[in-house]
């Protein structure tokens, strides 16, 4: 496209939508050449210019439309005309452009219809001195700024602003554009955020405060979030926009077709158009350079190039494509107006084919050879005139889409707000989302994907973790509840296990003291490690609040609490591995079930640990290992990779009901239901009736060293 | 015996008091600055007089209307006015070459 192609772009016939050059505020390529000269003096000058292949001067007649200056009043002016503009820059009005748009003057006839146009000012808006009083506004108004961005960033983002339905919490607060895009230099370069998609000066990005910077600093107000009830890793895993645009209300483009040399634009699935009242909700992606997971609007082209012979695969144009289309719309049955849609191997070869025969002779490439990118694929014919398709590792297949960074919903709204199961249940869109992946697939309908999957979480993690939530997080209490019930049931209706409360001479040392500092170890960090996995269980910001100044303590807390037990773990292995080896004697305490039922007071032997000891010194050994194993591997995951998290996450989370079950049922029997055995843990000893009565076969082991000694 | 002054006053006070309330957003509002009066000139730099009729049936010229203030020499190297034409070079982006500079001017 030429400069002047480039200024006058659009439709004379609809002159309503804005093409290159309304956009463009004037300056630059729209006033000088790459010479660095005016168009309109040196074509005075050069007239035969205008015929040359010089692509600045091609056809275009700059003597006649003068050039496009840089309109100031495009952004300062509020109330500009930009309807206007667009309409006098596609009827080649170049100079009269401003005077017309910003309302100062009357401008009547068109360069394009070959009239020279006339200018009528406004008298009322001059003073009597000749000068013009106009308000303007030294930051522009957010109304200036959208007439371009509402229209671009809604096909890549849905991104609108000043918009009731699709509002922006810092918009409802009264902010505009240029409070966040400020002017940082003086050529009126404005700060920029941090763009996926390297689209233009990626020189400036980051040149804007981001979310963190204002919020932590209180910047223009900026309310600072606690973030009690997220975990720390979601915050540095996750950028802010994630969670805090939920759901967009404008529909973006899905994607756009070629096909017909005409870019044709699709809407997000179920929107009627573009820009359209429409609930959508954003793709996922990890970002390159944080490896953060962002939201993002991935739009799906079809593109065609022509791979040369340097390997290069060149995007071809739309008037190249479409004398290809020309030659085989008529053979496309079935197909609406402007809409192939092709996706058949036939479709797609016709009009490769036809390509392959239209771009003959192109002086642009070497060699022929046409490809048809749609939906990550690329299709290409091969020697035998055949289609090949392969997944696209072209530049075409490359991108993670346009990230989303505007209508930001109030916390209220925001994932998370309701809990976990905003992201972590059956029907979040986090994981479960369906998210197209080809607007036109195979059987010529779209074709999705888990957005899951497209963060790195296979399904069936998902599923895995998805059952953590779904169902262990809410039934554990009443679970528990029923195991207490249970208890209390038994204590009630059996009734303690003996009684022995009285200090007697000569009692035996049961626990040496190692071993009772073992325990003492284990049930401390228990406990700590009980109350910080509740709060995570169950995001509890009540009690974190109480206990901890922030959800880090609380994890930094729970991983040492949870080393020193497992510490301690190995060291009661150590203990007592060697007494819970299982002897023939347990069989008959199992096959009497302890002693524990029936109401009768019944012997059972016992070695140092009953059978029941031992089957919960084991069941605990094993749980202390699985949960330290994936305990620490939690420590590291955020270098591990989200499959695994999801799987280590629910494991852990699962073992930890588990174990507490188990401990609540070991100190009940070690308390109530057996009393005097807490002592034994307090000062070691135990009388010699309760060892005779509760271990039997230890007793006699211990009278029988007695006896030798 | 005169009219009492407070049947005078008063509905004109609250009309003038509810009046100043309803519009005070819009007179505070401070982004939008009120500009000096300005001269409009036209591309070679003669003034625009419409009240005399000199030069009136001229277009205005941003460069020299805005230019005799502001730097619009310095401000239109901003991007949003080159859009990457002052960037364009032919080698720009070897893999892609027909992308000629970090603009939407060079770009296809």
């Amino acid at each position: 496209m030429t400069p002047f192609g480039f200024a006058m772009a659009g439709d004379p016939k609809n002159p309503v939508m804005p093409g290159c050059g309304a956009c463009h505020p004037g300056g630059g390529g729209l006033e000088f050449d790459r010479d660095g000269k005016r168009y309109d003096a040196r074509l005075q000058a050069e007239p035969q210019l205008a015929q040359s292949l010089d692509g600045d001067y091609f056809k275009s007649p700059w003597d006649k439309t003068g050039v496009v200056e840089a309109d100031c009043f495009v952004c300062h002016l509020p109330g500009y005309n930009f309807k206007d503009r667009i309409k006098q820059l596609i009827m080649q009005n170049f100079k009269w452009a401003s005077t017309s748009a910003s309302g100062i003057a009357q401008v009547t006839g068109f360069v394009r219809e070959g009239q020279t146009p006339a200018v009528q000012y406004n008298k009322r808006l001059f003073n009597e001195d000749g000068k013009i009083y106009l308000e303007l506004s030294g930051p522009p108004p957010s109304e200036n700024c959208t007439f371009c961005h509402s229209f671009s960033d809604m096909r890549k983002r849905g991104f609108s602003w000043n918009d009731r339905i699709n509002h922006d919490v810092h918009n409802l607060k009264g902010m505009g554009c240029a409070d966040c895009h400020w002017s940082i230099d003086q050529e009126h370069n404005f700060a920029k955020g941090d763009e996926n998609v390297s689209t233009v000066r990626d020189d400036l990005d980051n040149t804007m405060k981001n979310c963190k910077q204002c919020h932590e600093q209180g910047f223009m107000g900026a309310p600072r979030p606690a973030h009690l009830s997220v975990r720390p890793n979601h915050l540095e895993k996750l950028a802010c926009e994630t969670c805090h645009i939920p759901t967009l209300h404008r529909a973006a483009a899905e994607g756009f077709d070629v096909t017909t040399g005409t870019l044709v634009n699709y809407p997000k699935l179920g929107a009627t158009q573009v820009g359209a009242n429409f609930d959508w909700k954003p793709r996922y992606a990890r970002k390159h350079k944080d490896g953060k997971v962002w939201p993002v609007n991935n739009l799906l082209p079809t593109v065609y190039t022509n791979q040369d012979k340097d390997g290069i695969y060149y995007p071809l144009y739309a008037r190249e494509i479409g004398k290809g289309y020309e030659k085989i719309k008529d053979k496309l049955k079935d197909k609406k107006p402007g809409r192939p849609e092709l996706h058949t191997p036939e479709e797609i070869k016709l009009m490769l084919s036809a390509l392959a025969e239209t771009l003959k002779g192109n002086k642009r490439f070497q060699q022929i050879r046409p490809n048809y990118h749609k939906g990550g694929q690329i299709h290409s014919l091969n020697e035998k005139d055949e289609i090949v398709t392969a997944k696209d590792e072209t530049w075409c297949g490359e991108g993670e889409g346009f990230n989303i960074n505007h209508n930001v919903a109030p916390a209220k709204l925001a994932l998370g707000a309701n809990g976990c199961a905003d992201c972590h249940s059956d029907e979040a869109h986090m994981f479960k989302g369906q998210i197209v992946t080809d607007i036109f697939g195979p059987d010529g309908k779209p074709t999705y994907i888990s957005s899951g999957r497209l963060i790195g979480c296979q399904p069936w993690a998902y599923y895995v973790n998805q059952f953590h939530q779904t169902y262990l997080t809410p039934y554990v209490s009443i679970i528990l509840l029923f195991l207490v019930f249970g208890l209390v049931l038994h204590y009630t209706g059996q009734g303690p296990k003996g009684a022995d409360f009285t200090y007697e001479p000569g009692e035996i040392l049961r626990f040496t003291l190692t071993e009772r500092w073992t325990h003492l170890v284990r049930m401390i960090a228990f406990l700590l490690l009980t109350l910080t996995g509740y709060i995570f269980f169950y995001n509890n910001v009540t009690l974190l609040r109480m206990f901890f100044s922030s959800p880090s303590s609380a994890v930094i807390f729970h991983w040492v609490a949870g080393l020193i037990f497992l510490g301690a773990s190995v060291v009661a292995l150590a203990h007592w591995a060697k007494d819970a080896r299982f002897a023939d004697y347990d069989k008959e305490w199992l096959k009497k079930r302890g002693g524990y039922f029936g109401g009768k007071d019944v012997a059972v032997p016992a070695g140092r640990l009953n059978a029941g000891q031992k089957i919960f010194f084991w069941l605990t050994a094993g749980l202390s290992l699985l949960m330290g194993g994936t305990g620490i591997l939690m420590i590291f995951k955020s270098s591990l990779p989200l499959t695994l998290n999801c799987l280590i996450s629910t494991i852990h989370g699962f073992f930890a009901v588990i174990f507490v079950a188990a401990i609540i049922a070991h100190a009940y029997l070690g308390t109530i239901a057996n009393p005097g055995t807490w002592r034994a843990l307090v000062d070691g000893k135990v009388g010699r009736k309760w060892a005779q009565k509760h271990h039997s076969e230890w007793y006699k082991e211990v009278a029988e060293k007695e006896e030798k000694e | 015996m005169g009219k009492n002054p407070y049947k005078i006053w008063g509905p004109a006070l609250v009309v003038l008091v509810v009046g100043l309330a309803l519009l005070m957003p819009s007179l505070l509002s401070a982004k939008i600055r009120t500009h000096a009066p300005i001269q409009l000139k036209t591309e070679d730099g003669k003034i625009i007089n419409p009240l005399t009729g000199e030069n009136a049936d001229q277009p205005y010229s941003p460069r020299q209307t805005c230019g005799g203030c502001h730097n619009y020499n310095e401000i239109t190297k901003g991007y949003h006015f080159q859009q990457g034409w002052d960037r364009v070079k032919d080698d720009f982006n070897k893999k892609k070459p027909w992308v000629l500079s970090d603009g939407m001017m060079g770009k296809f």
